[in-house]
């Protein structure tokens, strides 16, 4: 029974740190298929940002905010200066964010310095069994759930969600249609960072925040949204989280945590050598099979 | 042979290119008769990423794939090399089956990859930065190895202090020897052998790789860059040429980790992390990623840089990044583009100079 209960805390501990790490990467890619190099640094941004509004007095949920907003900005003016300019152009979006993570990451460590004062974690633990478990955590997991539960409110039911949903299954017919598409990408790559500096702040209560922060969440948010596929950004975040978070528990509860990680990279690339297009394109396949399944009764 | 040498993809084909290139030459083999051995150590470590930047620009340029992790191969060939030398050199006695049994790992690396990235039909920013995931899963395993229970053979892979000999107290790796017994030539850091077989090997990989580019195999390359569906339609294997084109880069990049860990005796893990796997893609960014030459010249050239500029302070990374981005906005083909803009100028200067004889039904076209 104990044994049953672990796995659940650290199944919903992994899924929230999966779904954290990728959502804003994926939104971004999602929308303008653009992998942004520099989401590891946005991250940091917001640790960053949380921890000194923290300590100026800011009360935690008011600075959780502000460290999204100082990556908001961050986004916004990288959007303006660099991206905007390369939109269409995949591999140089690519190339470019990394040349922007590396100015942010080495231009953090002279500005900032090596580490901050982080802030204290004092949620407190609770037991079960004789064994504690941390009340964070749990937090942590209701809010993934708020998060995407709150993006797929944004999507289906506000102005801005249609007209992003509109640019993104089709971008010439949206502008046709007299949709700003430059103005949806802005505003999409401003949502993406601030999701990225939020989940850095939330993060920054577990870990030490330092210029490297954001190094350290980057390789599983590559490896969530290459699973994830670019066709659906809510479903495809949500399935691929879930599916790895289970491979990623099973292996650090048998194995150990690089376990854990191997097994997951493993995962992710047997699923794209055999669905190239990501697991909703695999799943859109399924419900295919289905229907015709169900027809031919 | 000639013609292949001097055919349509690798840019650089006149009479003046190759007097160019035979003073380039000449003066880099004249280098170290007028630098210090310090000078010489550093110019060393320089010309041996010059392959690995090769590997890059035949993959990137030439084939439209981009990895965002070839260290990972250079790193690969570096660790096996310094694994079966260790365990065989009191064997063999010359380190030639080691060089072999580690460009031939990372191949067979680079080929189980190809099978799932390649032979899965993944393409473009997914490529990337699997290529990236993977390099830097290698760089979280590699850390933890400390224990005495990560060892191969006489080898112990010793965690982030890098890999060394497992019984010994000294943990110098041994260095590339040309030649048998007595009379074998070692490749160190700073010895002038070192430089001058780099250099021979550059000469020779280059020719070798512009015969390629040149080749059939080149040309269909280019067509699976500027359009994989159109080549596949007109019957080439877009698969097998993006495969084979990753298995050289992947030996490519090995042979850089081999000479790095000739040069300086050690390894460690680090070569696997985000800066090692940045710093080429800026060198063939900046320089000009579809020619072979610049990737040459560039990786050469910024990695000078760099060091001058580490010794002023904490920029240099900064400045190669700003760098990066400077180049993909303005100058996208790199630098090498100036110079094919200055010969297209200077091609139609002299057409004009000529007078509208030279090219008579110009104006009456319309």
């Amino acid at each position: 029974m104990l044994d049953i209960f672990i796995f659940f805390y650290q199944y919903m501990d992994a899924f929230a740190l999966l779904t954290l790490s990728a959502v804003g990467l994926m939104i971004i890619f999602g929308m303008m298929g653009v992998i942004n190099m520099a989401h590891g640094e946005l991250m940091m941004i917001g640790a960053f940002g949380a921890a000194r509004s923290f300590h100026a007095g800011l009360p935690l949920p008011l600075a959780l905010v502000a460290g999204g907003i100082a990556a908001t900005v961050v986004g916004l003016v990288l959007e303006r200066l660099v991206i905007r300019h390369l939109y269409g152009r995949l591999l140089y979006s690519l190339v470019a964010t990394w040349g922007l993570s590396l100015i942010l990451s080495q231009g953090a460590l002279i500005v900032l310095g090596t580490s901050t004062p982080g802030i204290p974690s004092d949620f407190g633990n609770f037991e079960v069994g004789g064994l504690t478990f941390s009340v964070y955590r749990i937090l942590l997991f209701v809010i993934t759930v708020c998060v995407i539960a709150g993006l797929w409110a944004l999507f289906r039911f506000t102005g801005f969600g249609l007209k992003a949903r509109a640019t993104m299954s089709n971008p010439d017919m949206a502008r046709a249609l007299g949709i700003d598409t430059k103005r949806i990408y802005m505003l999409t790559f401003g949502l993406g960072s601030f999701l990225a500096g939020f989940a850095g702040a939330l993060f920054s209560l577990t870990a030490p925040i330092q210029p490297s922060f954001g190094a350290s969440y980057t390789p599983i948010a590559f490896i969530v949204v290459v699973v994830a596929g670019s066709r659906n950004i809510i479903l495809g975040l949500t399935m691929a989280a879930l599916m790895l978070a289970l491979v990623k528990t099973t292996f650090t509860i048998n194995v150990n945590i690089l376990g854990g990680y191997v097994a997951m990279l493993a995962a992710a690339l047997l699923v794209i050598r055999f669905t190239p297009n990501g697991i909703t394109e695999w799943l859109r396949q399924a419900q295919v099979l289905l229907r015709r399944l169900i027809a031919d009764r | 042979m000639m013609s292949l040498l001097n055919g349509q993809i690798e840019p650089g084909r006149s009479t003046l290119f190759w007097i160019g290139f035979a003073l380039v030459v000449s003066v880099a083999a004249a280098l170290p008769f007028f630098i210090g051995r310090y000078a010489l150590l550093n110019m060393n470590s320089f010309l041996l990423m010059t392959f690995l930047a090769m590997g890059l620009a035949l993959l990137w340029g030439f084939g439209g794939i981009l990895s965002l992790g070839q260290s990972a191969f250079l790193g690969l060939g570096g660790y096996a090399y310094g694994v079966i030398a260790i365990n065989l050199a009191d064997v063999a006695g010359q380190t030639g089956l080691a060089l072999a049994g580690a460009v031939a790992t990372a191949v067979a690396f680079a080929m189980i990859l190809s099978w799932i990235i390649f032979y899965g039909r993944l393409r473009g920013v997914y490529v990337s930065i699997i290529m990236l995931v993977v390099t830097l899963l290698f760089e979280t395993f590699l850390n933890q190895t400390a224990g005495p229970q990560w060892k191969i053979g006489e080898a112990s892979l010793g965690g982030n202090n890098g890999l060394g000999r497992f019984s010994g107290a000294i943990q110098e790796l041994p260095s590339l020897h040309l030649g048998w017994g007595e009379n074998a030539l070692a490749l160190a850091g700073p010895s002038r052998s070192f430089y001058y077989v780099t250099l021979v090997l550059i000469v020779i990989v280059y020719l070798a790789l512009r015969l390629l580019v040149n080749s059939r195999f080149g040309v269909a390359l280019a067509a699976v860059r500027e359009d994989p569906d159109r080549a596949e339609m007109l019957g080439y294997d877009v698969r097998l040429l993006q495969s084979v084109a990753f298995c050289i880069g992947a030996a490519l990049a090995a042979l850089s980790g081999i000479l790095y860990v000739s040069w300086g005796n050690f390894i460690t893990p680090s070569v696997f992390g985000v800066t090692s796997n940045i710093l080429p893609v800026i060198w063939v960014a900046v320089a000009g990623r579809r020619s072979l030459l610049a990737a040459i010249l560039g990786a050469v050239a910024l990695q000078w840089g760099s060091q001058a500029l580490a010794l002023q302070g904490e920029y240099a990374l900064v400045v190669q990044g700003a760098l990066l981005v400077v180049a993909v906005l303005i100058l996208p083909e790199g630098l090498i583009s100036l110079g094919q803009m200055a010969s297209q100028w200077s091609s139609r200067l002299s057409r004009r100079l000529a007078g509208p004889v030279a090219n008579p039904g110009a104006k009456n076209a319309s």
